[in-house]
């Protein structure tokens, strides 16, 4: 992870010749919180968990050369910023895709282009707001800038769901969560581990197993949340129990408490006590690298937090686009809509982060993989869904933890093969490959079944008839 | 330069005393009595022999169907023994990482002759039984025996295995349990109207995870035989084996290895013609006598070995054996056979139904959890044998009609 730093003022051109800390304290937006000097000063001290540090990898260094000439200081400040945040990463091709979707909105193209122009639209934006997180956590120190990311590292997933929520597509909420799962525990951790252990045939590739148990013990006990609603639902259908919907919500409400309780002492274990186990390793590396790894900001704080508003905004919009178009796209393309859902959605929403988890396989960092893809998967799992579970209750929607019998089986499953693919601690090709022939299993299991498109609208509930 | 699965039957070898036919004057006759001698004569199951020719005469001059089916059934020990026997003849003139490929693939040809042939009589049923049986019979009865013999025999000693190899034969396995679980999930969500599909998708959905099966054995043998194969070395510094030079030639071996498929394929045939007719006469269902008979009959020599290693404390080798076995049988027979039947457009899926996915499930799970730690002791051979005695129990009192061996014609929604 190289510290190279590249980003001045115009006031600072000869400073662009030091290639050192001191080239930062003269950002424009004044000082950091936190003594942002030399390496040893702060240690680890800016919440770079793996989430941030896996995303940094997209970025690029910001050539500024061109905009020292530029004149006047305020154009010159709003030029740096929009440099820094649109050019700032290789993904900035996607980015057209934006306006094109809202134009195709109202231009009324075919809405399945509006679909898969929103999708597309929306990789960039969720890697911009990753990085924006991260800026705004160099501002307000570690513990608040883990919190951040704990809660906004899937802002994307996040706002899909309470979308769809909102438009009462319970089955696509549910397909999506239980989709964004299985993809980070099989897809990104399979490729990673795949690709990473053909590129290092002949290193011995380690990780520390505890961030791997502790994130395996969390994902199961949301494993035997779903399973308990599963059973319980038999056992009402079989006649054993005589109940009606309102015992299984209730359920489904206190198995969405005791999920958010346990993230919360997952954060408190992570961020406090045991910080030590999450330490990402970044005094280890000192070559130079073309990830950029910038211990400073590179926009201030008030336009950092702008932009984030922004951002947000921009991909509250293309969501909304994505969950009304979903039909209309799985129509035209002829594939059932749990498949967009459950493999699409998140391999879209994903990519920035898993072509991260990929790029730090390949340079042996396998603790960093797995924090992007165990952390991920434990987030969504831990408290994207029992937070739409909530919010569903506050709006009067009735939401509940039942995902379908093939879903959970699913779910356990690759729950069960990572958490035995992870447990020696060791890692070599055949243990990517294997989760991602589960992930194609899985694949193909929901692209063979087609559900009748009625009862993706179903507001009532998430109950389907059995 | 052998894998641990081809150094299985040599503890049932002897060697063979040549001196008798040092007074054979002519040259081709003795090499041909001495080819004879090292083939038929070379190893401790020879009494079983004369059974070939019995179970022969049995069909041809019609004795009792249960007669035919239990000589066949004996007579297939000594067969396969001597296959796997020729077959590391010929590994060691080819090489040892064509030798590991042959192993790969033909290291089960009983099981897989017994697959083919089900499959072409149509008998689904006991194809899909025969194949859970073996994968089963290698987990929990030869493993489990081999660590609760080996355990007592070496209770003082170091117990430890190397994970690794276990490891890699055990994801393979989950990957199995997994494309199982799916496919019966799946069918019980089509019978149930839940969604909308017929029963073509279930046939698209097993063929599919069967080529994922299959990519993932070939990746498994690639990581097996060119990349990691420092892990699954065998120990051979030790004293007593048997000599890498083979006793006769390559042709003569090859000869040999094509007369007694033939054999195999014709008492295979019997076995499967007569199933029913034993099963009623004996009072037993044919699921017990698929899952359960015949797989111990048909591993029988691989389970004396790795019980021998076992109690030499090579646990490596019987951990190779087994797990090698059941990840053989569950990723390459089970999608192999569905492959073929898709060639031949049989209507075989990977649904194995609910109770045999559970026990195959359970099993592999089982096995898992137990070798995790990578230590072992007479009780976890004990609980794993006490597993088998239970799923066999299971089999012994599952009572089915004698239709439900055959497939029902495809229905729209159609789950049997």
């Amino acid at each position: 992870m190289s510290y190279i730093f590249v980003s001045c003022t115009a006031d600072n051109v000869a400073a662009m010749a030091s290639t050192g800390y001191e080239a930062a304290r003269r950002l424009e937006a004044g000082n950091p919180k936190g003594g942002g000097g030399s390496r040893t000063a702060h240690g680890h001290g800016h919440g770079r968990t793996a989430h941030n540090m896996s995303s940094s990898s997209l970025r690029k260094k910001s050539d500024l050369s061109l905009l020292s000439k530029v004149r006047c200081g305020l154009l010159r400040t709003i030029l740096t910023n929009l440099q820094e945040i649109f050019l700032g990463t290789k993904l900035f091709i996607l980015f057209p895709a934006v306006p094109l979707a809202i134009a195709a909105n109202y231009l009324h193209f075919g809405r399945a282009w509006l679909f898969a122009l929103s999708l597309l639209g929306l990789t960039p934006l969720a890697e911009r707001v990753s990085f924006l997180t991260e800026q705004i956590a160099y501002y307000t120190g570690p513990t608040v800038g883990g919190l951040l990311n704990a809660t906004c590292g899937n802002a994307t997933e996040l706002i899909i769901a309470l979308f769809a929520l909102h438009r009462g597509k319970i089955e696509v909420v549910k397909c999506s969560l239980v989709g964004s799962i299985l993809s980070n525990l099989l897809l990104v951790l399979g490729s990673s581990l795949f690709l990473g252990g053909i590129a290092n045939l002949h290193k011995e590739q380690s990780f520390d197993r505890k961030q791997a148990d502790v994130n395996t013990g969390l994902l199961l006990l949301g494993a035997l949340c779903h399973i308990l609603l599963l059973a319980f639902d038999h056992a009402v259908s079989s006649g054993e129990q005589a109940a009606d919907v309102a015992p299984r919500l209730w359920l489904s409400r206190a198995c969405s408490i005791v999920m958010l309780l346990a993230y919360v002492a997952y954060l408190f274990f992570q961020l406090k006590t045991h910080r030590q186990l999450y330490e990402s390793e970044e005094e280890e590396d000192d070559d130079n690298d073309d990830a950029v790894a910038q211990d400073e900001a590179v926009i201030g704080f008030p336009s950092a937090l702008a932009w984030l508003l922004g951002m947000t905004a921009v991909i509250a919009i293309l969501s909304e686009y994505v969950v009304a178009t979903i039909e209309a796209a799985s129509d035209s393309w002829g594939i059932s809509v749990s498949f967009i859902s459950i493999i699409l959605l998140p391999i879209v929403g994903n990519a920035a982060e898993h072509a991260g988890a990929i790029i730090f396989a390949f340079k042996n960092k396998l603790d960093i993989t797995l924090g992007v893809s165990l952390g991920s998967a434990t987030q969504i799992s831990m408290f994207v869904v029992p937070l739409s579970v909530i919010v569903a209750w506050i709006m009067g929607i009735k939401m509940d933890l039942d995902l379908e019998l093939l879903e959970t089986g699913s779910l356990i499953m690759a729950i069960l093969i990572t958490a035995f693919t992870l447990q020696d601690g060791t890692s070599h090709y055949l243990k990517g490959l294997v989760p991602l022939l589960c992930y194609l299993a899985i694949g193909a299991c929901f692209f063979v079944s087609k559900s009748p498109a009625n009862q993706i609208n179903d507001v009532n509930a998430g109950v389907l008839t059995t | 330069m052998a894998g641990a699965r081809s150094m299985s039957p040599w503890p049932s070898r002897k060697r063979s005393d040549l001196e008798m036919l040092v007074n054979a004057r002519s040259d081709t006759l003795r090499n041909f009595l001495a080819n004879l001698h090292e083939v038929l004569l070379g190893t401790k199951l020879f009494p079983l022999f004369p059974v070939v020719p019995l179970a022969i005469a049995a069909r041809c001059f019609r004795f009792g169907q249960a007669w035919v089916f239990s000589l066949s059934l004996i007579g297939l020990i000594p067969l396969a023994e001597r296959m796997s026997f020729l077959s590391e003849q010929i590994a060691s003139y080819a090489g040892p990482t064509v030798g590991g490929l042959l192993n790969a693939t033909c290291g089960n040809a009983p099981e897989l002759i017994i697959a083919l042939l089900a499959l072409h009589k149509d008998k689904i049923g006991v194809l899909k039984w025969s194949l859970l049986g073996s994968t089963i019979s290698n987990l929990l009865l030869v493993l489990g025996s081999s660590l609760f013999c080996g355990g007592l025999a070496n209770l003082n000693k170091e117990r430890q295995f190397d994970r690794k190899q276990a490891d890699a034969n055990l994801m393979l396995l989950l990957l199995a349990s997994l494309c199982h679980i799916l496919v019966l999930t799946y069918c019980y969500v089509v019978k149930n109207d839940i969604y909308m599909v017929d029963a073509i998708s279930t046939l698209e959905l097993s063929r599919t995870c069967s080529i994922a099966m299959l990519v993932a054995y070939i990746g498994c043998m690639f990581f097996q035989l060119m990349t990691h194969r420092q892990h699954f070395e065998s120990q051979e510094e030790d004293d007593d084996i048997v000599s890498d030079t083979p006793v006769i030639g390559f042709a003569s071996s090859f000869a040999w290895l094509v007369g007694m498929t033939m054999f195999v394929t014709i008492l295979s045939n019997y076995v499967i013609s007569t199933i029913e007719a034993a099963s009623e006469s004996w009072g037993m269902p044919i699921s017990f006598i698929s899952v359960i008979l015949l797989p111990i009959v048909g591993n029988a020599t691989e389970h004396a070995g790795a019980v021998i290693f076992a109690f030499k404390n090579k646990i490596d080798i019987t951990l190779g054996i087994s797990l090698g076995s059941s990840a053989q049988i569950s990723l390459f027979l089970v999608p192999l056979t569905t492959v073929v039947a898709w060639i031949k457009d049989i209507h075989m899926d990977l649904n194995f139904k609910l109770l045999e996915t559970g026990t195959l499930v359970l099993a592999i799970l089982i096995t898992t959890f137990t070798l995790q730690d990578g230590s072992w002791h007479y009780l976890k051979g004990l609980v794993l044998l006490l597993c088998y005695v239970v799923i066999a129990a299971v089999f012994f009192f599952y009572q089915t009609p004698l239709d439900h061996v055959y497939v029902a014609p495809v229905e729209v929604n159609g789950y049997r």
